[in-house]
Formats: structure tokens, sequence, C-alpha cells
């Protein structure tokens, strides 16, 4: 990337949204991590053996989540079902990423018919509503994560596409492109070289927003029972469990539905943020606020 | 504003752009349902029903023939408007949607008022106190309610107003203790109360949609807030602002006509956008309120793999979204008179 590896940084920690997004999304990174990693040693108790005698506690110091109806931690089921919840919208954003990337370039160097034709499928995919494609989707081919994760990116890519295809266009049209066309370089070198290093900063900063959106369905999902294998723990489904429970043990629904929200919110955040700072028709303004001496300056005008 | 003799032509296009849209969407599902289970007569029959009754499920629906017949069968209902039977309730697919759908067109609607009400507002303010603490609290609150689950929304609005404080009915379209009901006009119980002059239905019936609608509303209109708030850092700062300040213009007429009015151009057609995004959001919201709408009707076709309601309610799905963006692109070409309808006119592309 051309932006560099400290203005990158600085983009992200002279926003305090980014800023916020970047220490929450962390945060669940290393613990989904660790988890995997150390395969359950980190939890505090088991998330599957059940203790009648402790059964249904509120949030307390010993269990900060509280315990569910069959006496299991919920915060030991909570990070449970981490690697699945920031798991599969992380693969679903990657893969989906790589499919625009992929489609989006073929389409903007060839034009012509793959041109129209991809566009006109995109076109098509992106009329279906993504949350009921997705159920439909992930009920025919059955419950399994691979089958969820599969149906989640059949819906998601086709943004991608558009996204890369806009700006690989935009490039193409510069002189540098020219140049290296006239120079005989290779299709692949193009690509490699000029198209994508220059669209992936824009990928990026949607990608990242949209990980969270992906959460959000693939929880919905959960929570309507499509899809997810019901010995998989998920948030969602871990909420739709217990709602009989919503007026007497409240804290069993909102608690793994909260942990949801700061998970998507730290993606929405982050994504946000540095798409604010990017944003160069904003930086004279943000760079006024920024600085006490120019803002007088300003004021005095 | 454009000329109608560009208009119709441009029409023309969308018009057949969305009917194409649509018989592909049509075929895909219709693949996506047939090839992976070509023979659900199980499903549908009930895992007791005895032999001649699966056999009478497979005959009606055609279900032991090549998939090429089956399509064959499946685009003639579509073409003579008959789309068949449910072959789980036994009752005509079309009467239960013409049942549902208005019930979700109410809630859906009643949210987008909400919603635009909020997001203008919202975007506005922001926008307009940019870098500030105004601005900074407005933004976190909208990406906040954004990134919360439906049912995280659904489950803490009927915690807080339908137990703890009891203003609003926790689920249900109206009351059914209500002896006077109003009769079916439109479907949409609101709308057919106040037609009646039904006064007592027209309340409850609001009662009824506020908690659900509302919740619609909170979680989704930061979306609107955003587009609103750009646009406004957008025209706050154009030239065209400036020369209307230079030229003595009052603040509040160039707040008005020169800031409000511009960017409302994106915020309407982003308003109408929603309406295909409020659709998916429905099926979790009518769940957990028990609104008997499309998402639930739905929601339960999904559930049992019963396409010949799933097919025509994707259908329909769809056609909200290609309606709600081809009004988007309407609205847009009709308030910014910048918009060319040639080739690539509108959004698309």
């Amino acid at each position: 990337m051309s932006t560099g590896a400290v203005s990158m940084r600085k983009l992200i920690t002279s926003n305090s949204l980014s800023m916020f997004g970047l220490v929450t999304v962390s945060f669940f990174l290393v613990i989904t991590v660790a988890q995997i990693v150390s395969s359950g040693a980190i939890l505090p108790y088991s998330a599957y053996q059940p203790s009648f005698a402790a059964a249904n506690l509120p949030p307390s110091l010993s269990h900060p989540f509280g315990t569910d109806l069959l006496g299991r931690d919920m915060l030991s089921r909570v990070i449970t079902a981490l690697p699945i919840d920031v798991g599969i919208p992380l693969i679903t954003v990657g893969l989906s990423a790589a499919i625009g990337i992929i489609l989006g370039t073929l389409a903007a160097f060839f034009r012509g018919w793959l041109d129209e034709v991809l566009m006109r499928l995109t076109d098509l995919f992106m009329a279906f509503p993504t949350m009921i494609m997705a159920m439909a989707i992930a009920a025919t081919l059955g419950p399994s994560l691979v089958n969820v994760t599969f149906s989640m990116i059949i819906v998601w890519w086709p943004p991608y596409v558009r996204l890369v295809r806009g700006g690989v266009l935009a490039i193409a049209a510069e002189d540098f492109v020219s140049i290296s066309k006239a120079l005989n370089s290779s299709f692949f070198y193009i690509v490699r070289k000029d198209a994508i290093p220059n669209v992936l900063p824009t990928i990026l900063v949607y990608a990242t927003f949209d990980v969270g959106s992906a959460l959000l369905t693939l929880s919905t999902l959960g929570f309507l029972n499509v899809g997810i294998p019901p010995t998989a723990p998920e948030l969602g489904m871990m909420v739709s469990n217990v709602t009989y429970n919503l007026f007497l043990y409240p804290y069993q629904i909102i608690i793994p539905a909260v942990v949801v929200a700061v998970i998507v919110a730290g993606f929405s955040f982050l994504g946000e943020g540095i798409r604010e700072s990017l944003d160069v028709k904003l930086r004279p303004h943000i760079l006024i606020r920024s600085n006490p001496a120019k803002e007088l300056e300003a004021k005095s005008r | 504003m454009i000329a109608l003799r560009d208009f119709l032509p441009y029409l023309g296009r969308r018009v057949l752009g969305a009917i194409g849209v649509l018989i592909g969407a049509m075929l895909l599902v219709f693949f996506i349902a047939y090839i992976l289970n070509p023979n659900p007569a199980h499903l549908w029959a009930g895992a007791r029903a005895s032999k001649s009754t699966i056999a009478a499920v497979v005959a009606r629906y055609h279900l032991d023939q090549p998939w090429y017949v089956q399509l064959y069968y499946f685009l003639q209902s579509y073409i003579t408007g008959n789309l068949g039977i449910d072959p789980q309730t036994g009752k005509s697919i079309l009467s239960e949607m013409e049942f549902y759908f208005p019930n979700t067109l109410e809630l859906v609607l009643v949210s987008m008022v909400m919603i635009a009400a909020l997001g203008v507002a919202s975007g506005y303010f922001a926008g307009m106190h940019f870098g500030t603490k105004v601005d900074h609290a407005i933004r976190i609150f909208y990406l906040a309610t954004w990134s919360s689950p439906y049912y995280l929304g659904g489950f803490l609005a009927i915690l807080a107003f339908s137990t703890y404080i009891p203003l609003f009915p926790s689920g249900g379209m109206y009351s059914l203790t209500l002896a006077n009901q109003p009769a079916h006009i439109t479907g949409i119980y609101i709308l057919d109360a106040l037609i009646q002059l039904n006064g007592p239905a027209f309340i409850s019936g609001l009662q009824h949609v506020f908690m659900p609608a509302a919740v619609l509303a909170l979680l989704d209109f930061g979306l609107v807030a955003r587009i609103m708030r750009s646009s406004i850092l957008n025209a706050r700062w154009s030239t065209h602002v400036k020369a209307a300040r230079a030229k003595g213009m009052a603040e509040g007429e160039v707040r008005r006509n020169h800031i409000l009015r511009n960017a409302l151009i994106d915020t309407n057609t982003i308003i109408a956008v929603t309406f295909g995004f409020l659709l998916s959001g429905t099926i979790v919201i009518e769940e957990i309120f028990a609104w008997p709408g499309i998402g639930y009707f739905t929601y339960q076709a999904i559930v049992s793999i019963n396409y010949p309601v799933l097919v025509p309610c994707v259908l329909l799905f769809t056609l909200g979204v290609i309606v709600a963006n081809f009004i988007a692109d309407v609205f847009y070409s009709l308030l910014d008179p910048r918009i060319a309808l040639g080739e690539g006119g509108g959004s698309e592309g």
C-alpha cells in the first residue's frame, strides 16, 4: 500500500471512532485465537458440563455473565461461540472480496461481453434480499457450518465485484496504465502492480465495515435456527434457545445479544473511522479542528 | 425537471430490466430449491403420512417428473397467475399472501416514516455540528444501534416498555377483545380502521404497531443518518453556499435553501432504498412481536423447505427491492436536474 505503515497507523489512532473499533476488534480477535489455539483451556468453566446446583445464577464475580438453566457458565459459553461468530464473518467477507477482486478486474479489463455477462449476473444477485436468500439456501442445504458459510458467500460477493470493477475502471483510464499497456506489460503485471494496490484501500475499508454486517446476518440465521447445527455454539442461537426465559432471567438473552452488538460495533466503528480519515474532502476541516492555533486563526478571519 | 419525452423510454428500459431480474430470480430460486431437494413430499405431507397421501402429494406437485417438466409446470403457474395450493395448509397461496403482505406493509411504512424523521434530523444536526460533541454523540448512537441485532432491540423493547413499564402490548397486530373490528378493505389494519372512522380500533392498531416499527426504525435509521450527514458535509463547504453567504443571504435561508435542500436529494433516494432493507428485517421482528406478516410466513416456508410458497415469497421480496431501487432512481432523476437519463442513467452501473 502506498500510504505506508506509519501513516496508516496515524490514520487509525488520530480518529477516536477507529481507535475504539481497533481496540474492540483486537480484543475479540485475541480471545478468539486464544480459544482456538488452547482448544478451550482458557475457559474459566466447562462450556458444556451441566451443574444443576448452579442453575440460573445472575451475573456475579465468580460468574460475570451468570449461568444458564443447566448451570453452565455463560462467559465460557460466549467464548466458545467466538470462533464461529468471528471466524465465519471473516471468512465470508475475505472470500467475497477475493471473488470481487477476480471478477471485478476481469470485467473492467476485458470489457465487452464478459463485462456485460458478469455485471448482469451481479445485478441479479444484488436484487435478492440478502437475509432471505441466505436463509433459503442454508435451509435447503441442511444445517452445517460449511453450508452456512457457503450460503452467506452466495449473497455476499456482488457489492465487491461492483466496487473493484469501478475502481479498476477509474485506474485503467489513468495515463500510467496506458503507458504500461503501451510498453507491452502483461495483463497480470498490470493487475498486480497497478490495479490491485490502488483498489485495495477502498476494499479494505468497505470489508472492515462489512464484517459486522456479516456477523449480524450470521447470528440472525442462528437466532432463527436456520443453517447452523444445533450442537454448534453460536451467539444468536444461544439467545433463541432461551427466549422463554426473557421475563425470569433476562440476562441469559441480553448478554449474548449485547456481545454480538459489541463485536459488530467494533468492526463498524473501525471501518467508519478509517473511511472518514481517508476522506480528502473533510481533511482540511479536520486539521483545523485538531490544531488550536489554526482554529483561532480560522475564527479571527 | 426532465421532459416526459426523455422519461418514458427511460421508464420502459428500467421496467424491462426489472422483468429480466425477476425472471432470473425465479429460475435461480427454482434451481436452488428443486435440485437440492428434488422430492420434499415427506416434508410436506408430514412424517407420519401414509403412502397414499405421499403419492397424492407427489402427483399433485409433479415431483416424480424430471426437472424440466417441473420447470414447465412451475413457469406455467406463473403465466396463468394460479400459484396453486400451499402443500402444508391446503389454502390458496395467493390468498395467503394477500392476507400476510398488507400486515408487513403496515409495519414497514410506519417504520419508514420514523426512519425518515429520525435519519434526516440526526444527520442534519451531526453534519451542521461537524467535529463537535453533538456530532460524536449522534454518530456513536446511530453506529451503535445499527450494530445491534434485531433480536436485541426487540427483546429490550419488550422488557422495557411492555414488562417493566407496561406502555405497549408485547405482540400481535390489534386487540382481540375489541368488539367492533374494522372490515377488511385494504388489509392494512390501521388504514381500514381510519377509513371506517373506527376510533378504538385505530388507537389499538397504532399501539400495537408502534413498538415493532420503532425497533425497526431505531436499528436501521443509521443508514439514512449517515448519508444525510455526509451530504450535509458536502453541501456545507461547497462554493455555491459560499457564494450565497457572500452575497449576504440570511443564514437561515442559506441553511434551508442551499444546504438542506441539496442534502435531501441523496437522502430521499436512500430512504426509498431502505424499504427493501426493512422488508428483510421484518422476519426477526415479526417473529418476536408475533406479527402475522409476510416475513413470518416466509420463515415458516423456509424452515419446512416449502418451495411452492417460498418461491413466490422470495419473488415478492425481490420485487420489493427492485421497486424500491426504481423509485429511488426516479426520485433522483426528478430531484437532480443534472442527472441525464441516457445510457447508464440512474444509479445503476
